[in-house]
């Protein structure tokens, strides 16, 4: 399997289901009169991409290039063990900005992040997370004026503030 | 001559001179960081810019888009590790010169190239920019449509050998992307699948931020590369004298004055950009040179460093171009830029010229001022910013990332914008993976909206014919170029194919 090969059938299959959907686009009446309407380009753009991703995937037979191979050694020094931990940090970030408001969820996610990228000195990972944290929303919200909620969690401790 | 003084004004005022400032210091520690390119550079600089003057927040912009340049280049000098692709070729002769322990003859090189450049650019652009913003007046939607698809074509042939389709692919998954959302001329929702939060479509810095920012720092998790002990030595190592000697000077003058030439043109044309540029220069300057001086070449050649450094910079100059007069980006970069330009409520394009000179004539001087700062204040400081190169990767990488994730946050205050980036962002990595380039996607979702509207204006007018494609000259020529750029690649297989057999 080659990096071509891998990427034309993702990109044919996405594009099939992005044509199939293109048809699911609710016209308004009478708009069928028009020279455009809202399917015409994203139909367009559906064919397109089955050509090309089928050409992809035809070149990919006909010629293969030694460059396009995986380079399973390669892969194999990858740490998508710590990709993973951060995705699931990003997502666990999305979730608690709100409700546990942003400093928290900041100095939670950095902290989070150091330590999976193996930072071993605790000194240095809080005063970095809290001092970012802090100085960051100082900057925003005294500085910059910009208004950030203070996170569900403190409205239902301390009330919501007008 | 009344716009040019204004733009003057408005770039002299000392606010906007600390904003490109802050820009060209911002992009050169951005782009100094391998990994981190310009487009990362000033999609992280943007969620800033939301709050300025649309002219100071361009100025900003312009000053990181430098930096990052910049910065590239001090990384490839140093520590042979280009954090831009448009300074691989700077680290061919760059890296060596700094080997041999001119490691500041090597960067005031690069600054006085990269500023001669700049400033030879910017003079084109001062009279390029006005000529074709007067003839583009006369342009009409077909002829817009033509261009933008002579604009994506051109990314795609220039993507490089065996690219061709990943990056046209590319393109169109930007373009499907950009069909997201409300319908601007029907307001019917399109790829919503009921979900309020895809109304208004996915946002331009949500998916540059994905597709750059973060799924480069998350490739950076991926690779783990830890920074090797001659690289930690090389930044420890005293960075020796800054000084050029009047015969470097000398050698340097001609090739610096080619080379800028040549990137500012190359810069202009579509698709083509500042590691094409580099390139070409590199090339250009290794074929003129007599047989002594080519063996230089890779061993730490004055020419050698002089050239793509000028290129590059040039080009950059030259990539506006195309972006302040026709509204229409050459390059990933000047996609984000135009993104954020829209997101001002600003159209880049003809109008631009003739309605708002101030912030047209502004963004070229602030350029020129971007280059004196590089020149005077960052050359100096170079040796403390490298030493940021030093900071420890466990420490900058979360960080990196968090800056992506809260600058897209803060502007819609929405979690759901946090989900879809790193949604995005994984898709991205994989992508990366693959060889897949992400250049062309975020010029194709850029694009994809004017691009349907053009389409649309154009078919309404022709009562829904293709006529429009080959009735005015200027859409017949500019859609000529494109057909010839789509098979350029083929002919030019063919020919080396019979030279082959001929030989044979």
């Amino acid at each position: 399997m080659t990096k071509t090969r891998v990427g034309s059938l993702f990109f044919l299959v996405f594009s099939t289901i992005y044509l199939y959907q293109s048809f699911n686009i609710h016209l308004l009446p009478g708009s069928h009169y028009e020279a455009m309407t809202a399917k015409t380009f994203p139909y367009y753009l559906g064919v397109m991409g089955i050509i090309v991703s089928s050409l992809m995937l035809l070149f990919s037979y006909i010629k293969v290039d030694t460059e396009d191979m995986f380079n399973w050694e390669k892969l194999k020094t990858f740490d998508f063990k710590k990709g993973t931990y951060f995705v699931i940090a990003m997502l666990f970030y999305g979730f608690t900005i709100r409700t546990l408001g942003f400093i928290i969820a900041t100095i939670i996610f950095l902290i989070i992040g150091f330590r999976i990228l193996d930072e071993k000195n605790w000194k240095v990972i809080l005063f970095t997370a809290f001092g970012v944290s802090i100085i960051f929303w100082f900057l925003l919200t005294q500085i910059l004026g910009v208004y950030i909620e203070q996170g569900m969690i403190f409205d239902y401790l301390i009330g919501v503030q007008s | 001559m009344d716009g040019i003084y204004e733009g003057i004004t408005t770039a002299l005022t000392t606010y906007n001179i600390l904003m490109v400032s802050i820009g060209c210091f911002a992009g050169t520690f951005i782009g100094m960081l391998p990994g981190l390119g310009p487009i990362s550079a000033i999609a992280l600089m943007i969620p800033i810019t939301y709050g300025m003057e649309p002219s100071s927040g361009l100025i900003l912009i312009a000053g990181v888009y430098y930096g990052a340049i910049f910065g590239g280049s001090t990384s490839s000098i140093l520590i042979n590790a280009p954090g831009v692709a448009g300074t691989v070729a700077t680290s061919f002769d760059g890296y060596p010169l700094a080997k041999k322990g001119y490691a500041g003859k090597a960067l005031a090189i690069a600054a006085y190239s990269s500023f001669t450049g700049g400033t030879i650019a910017a003079v084109f652009l001062l009279f390029a920019a006005p000529a074709l913003a007067k003839v583009s007046l006369s342009f009409q939607s077909s002829d817009y449509f033509a261009l933008m698809v002579l604009g994506l074509t051109a990314v795609a042939a220039f993507a490089g050998k065996g690219k061709f389709l990943k990056a046209a692919i590319m393109t169109i998954l930007g373009l499907m992307l950009a069909t997201v959302g409300t319908d601007a001329d029907s307001g019917v929702s399109r790829y919503t699948f009921g979900n309020l939060d895809l109304i208004d479509g996915i946002s331009f810095l949500l998916l540059a931020m994905a597709a750059f920012a973060l799924s480069e720092a998350l490739m950076n998790v991926i690779e783990n590369k830890k920074m090797s002990k001659e690289e930690k030595e090389a930044l420890n190592k005293d960075i020796g004298n800054l000084t050029v000697t009047k015969e470097e000077f000398k050698e340097m003058a001609p090739v610096v004055g080619r080379s800028s030439v040549l990137g500012f043109f190359v810069g202009v044309l579509p698709g083509a950009g500042a590691t094409i540029a580099s390139f070409l220069a590199y090339g250009m300057e290794r074929s003129l040179s007599s047989v002594k001086d080519k063996l230089m070449f890779g061993k730490g050649s004055i020419k050698g460093l002089a050239a793509p450094e000028s290129a590059n910079n040039a080009a950059c100059s030259g990539s506006f171009v195309p972006l302040l007069t026709l509204g229409i980006p050459g390059s990933g970069t000047t996609a984000v830029i135009l993104g954020a330009l829209i997101s001002y409520g600003i159209q880049p394009g003809p109008t631009m010229y003739t309605e708002q000179p101030a912030l047209f004539w502004s963004v070229i001087v602030s350029m020129y001022i971007g280059n004196i700062v590089l020149l005077v204040l960052n050359l100096p400081l170079i040796p403390y910013i490298a030493k940021l190169l030093a900071m420890p990767k466990q420490l900058l990488t979360p960080l990196v990332i968090f800056f992506s994730l809260i600058g897209v946050y803060l502007v819609t205050f929405n979690t759901f914008d946090i989900y879809m980036m790193v949604i995005f962002s994984v898709i991205a990595v994989g992508l990366r993976l693959i060889d897949f380039p992400m250049a062309p996607m975020i010029l194709g979702f850029i694009l994809g909206g004017m691009m349907e509207n053009n389409l649309r204006r154009a078919l309404t007018i022709s009562d829904g014919s293709l006529n429009f494609l080959w009735e005015r000259p200027i859409t017949a020529t500019i859609l000529v170029i494109t057909i010839l750029m789509l098979i350029s690649p083929l002919i030019s297989q063919f020919f080396s194919a019979k030279i082959k057999e001929e030989d044979r």
